[in-house]
């Protein structure tokens, strides 16, 4: 069975897996349109400091969504007695970690499209025009923090006090990603074109590829045990 | 330019007590283990 | 061995803090206030020899799985962060004469927040598992992604820092520096070193002693 196989194979038992039960989904969905209420009480009435305000809100969001999504990558085996199966697998661990950052990218990536048409109705804010250039940022920011995610999701899974382990992990390391991406958000809804942006959008690939390297390496030491 | 003594005090008197109160720390549990190592350790992990 | 660098080290802060107070001169803009320098500077340079020990030896324990180094990167954790709890608070406290304020989101004072919270994370990590292999591996892991984190954070927060702030003059550093400063910070920063290395033989002693038990 080849590398790329194997991770195929996780990636869309995942999906399956959610589409048929589609609870986190769901849950996930219901909770960006709470955010919304919650940055709209939280900033008041002023709809200018809350349209200064959006880029940051929207990682925002983003990134609390991704807190509460990435970190139960792996319940689903732990719950299920199955983390002894993944640990047997044969070959390089390296294509379930793979296989498992695919699928959350899929899931923080509908996310984010959520989060960006509820952005866009409900703050009255035009997210279309720069949809394309926002797109890549997007894209770049996903795959920076589902990477580190999906690596601390695995390890977390063992230890105590997980859910407040694992957002005590991630934000440092997510930092460098926040920056980059809320500041190339910005610049892009005030109509700069992607050119503007491109030193933060190379950093944010040059993290991303750090990132990616270091789970890719050590995610069989996690899986160890 | 006033003295300021004040700030540099607070910044040198800041350093010295966390510095002496870890050394305190290290000697405290260097102690407790070779004293009792058994009781010791299961009070403390790593 | 510990005990004679234990000494060093006590010689070697004394003699730190004569050259700062005594031998350097009082600086021109900053007045007394910049001696705090000779805390500061010595101690983030001591946070990142610790820091840098942690990634190293988190790699040789994944590499090797010899106990020793992952003692040796825990106790290089436990002090660099205490090293950098000390630099924030002393560029804090330099701060509030220096720029009028406590804190300020520049670029060093962010990074090394952020350090310390990556750092204090590791050390949660560790206390929470009990195994002593899983701990190891793991520290490791997160060790090494913290390390490598460091200087991408810092660019993202100084190009972020250059971008909403783009002219202020927030140098802490003269511009030539006197000889007698550099003197002083040199002295300094190889007590702190000799304290650190006093504080990591301990500590790393106690680790070895509690898995013994």
């Amino acid at each position: 069975m080849t590398y790329a196989r194997r991770a195929w194979i996780i990636f869309h038992k995942d999906l399956l897996v959610e589409r048929r039960s589609k609870e986190q989904t769901n849950a996930l969905l219901f909770f960006c349109l709470l955010l919304l209420f919650l940055f709209q009480f939280a900033l008041g009435p002023d709809r200018d400091r809350l349209t200064a305000a959006l880029p940051g809100l929207l990682w925002l969001g983003f990134i609390l969504a991704g807190l509460l999504g990435l970190g139960r990558s792996f319940l689903a085996e732990r719950e299920n007695d199955c983390w002894e199966g993944l640990r047997l697998t044969p070959g390089d661990k390296s294509a379930i970690y793979l296989g498992k950052l695919a699928g959350n990218c899929v899931l923080m990536s509908a996310v984010e499209v959520v989060l960006v048409v509820l952005f866009g109705v409900f703050y009255n804010v035009d997210l279309w025009t720069p949809a394309a250039p926002l797109a890549v940022v997007l894209a770049l920011g996903t795959v920076g923090l589902a990477s580190v995610g999906t690596l601390f999701a695995a390890m977390t899974t063992q230890v105590r006090a997980r859910e407040l382990l694992f957002p005590v992990l991630l934000l440092p390391v997510q930092v460098p990603v926040l920056l980059a991406t809320v500041s190339a958000t910005q610049a892009l809804l005030l109509g700069q074109p992607l050119g503007d942006v491109a030193h933060w959008l190379k950093l944010l690939a040059g993290a991303d590829a750090v990132y990616l390297t270091i789970g890719l390496l050590t995610f069989e030491f996690v899986l160890e045990g | 330019m006033p003295a300021n003594w004040g700030y540099v005090i607070a910044a040198y008197g800041i350093a010295a007590v966390a510095l002496f109160g870890y050394w305190r720390r290290l000697a405290r549990r260097a102690r407790a283990l070779t004293a009792r190592p058994r009781v010791a350790a299961k009070t403390r992990a790593a | 061995m510990t005990r004679a660098l234990g000494w060093l080290a006590a010689l070697g802060l004394l003699a730190g803090l004569a050259v700062g107070f005594g031998y350097a001169p009082r600086e021109a803009v900053q007045g007394n206030v910049q001696r705090i320098m000779y805390l500061h500077v010595p101690s983030v340079l001591t946070a990142y020899l610790a820091f840098g020990l942690v990634l190293i030896g988190g790699i040789a324990y994944l590499a090797t799985r010899r106990p020793g180094w992952d003692r040796l990167a825990g106790s290089a954790a436990e002090i660099g962060v205490l090293f950098t709890g000390i630099t924030i608070v002393s560029g804090s406290i330099w701060g509030k004469p220096t720029w009028g304020t406590y804190w300020t989101w520049d670029a060093r004072l962010t990074s090394t927040a952020v350090l310390f919270c990556v750092y204090v994370g590791y050390l949660l990590l560790r206390s929470l598992i009990d195994d002593p292999e899983a701990r190891g591996r793991y520290a490791a892991v997160v060790g090494i992604l913290g390390a490598v984190n460091i200087p991408i954070v810092h660019f993202s927060v100084k190009w972020w820092r250059a971008l909403h702030q783009p002219s202020t003059i927030l140098g802490p550093e003269p511009s030539p520096i006197d000889p007698a400063i550099g003197l002083a910070l040199f002295v300094n920063w190889v007590a702190f070193t000799l304290l650190f290395a006093y504080f990591l033989s301990r500590r790393m002693e106690i680790a070895r002693l509690e898995e013994q038990t």
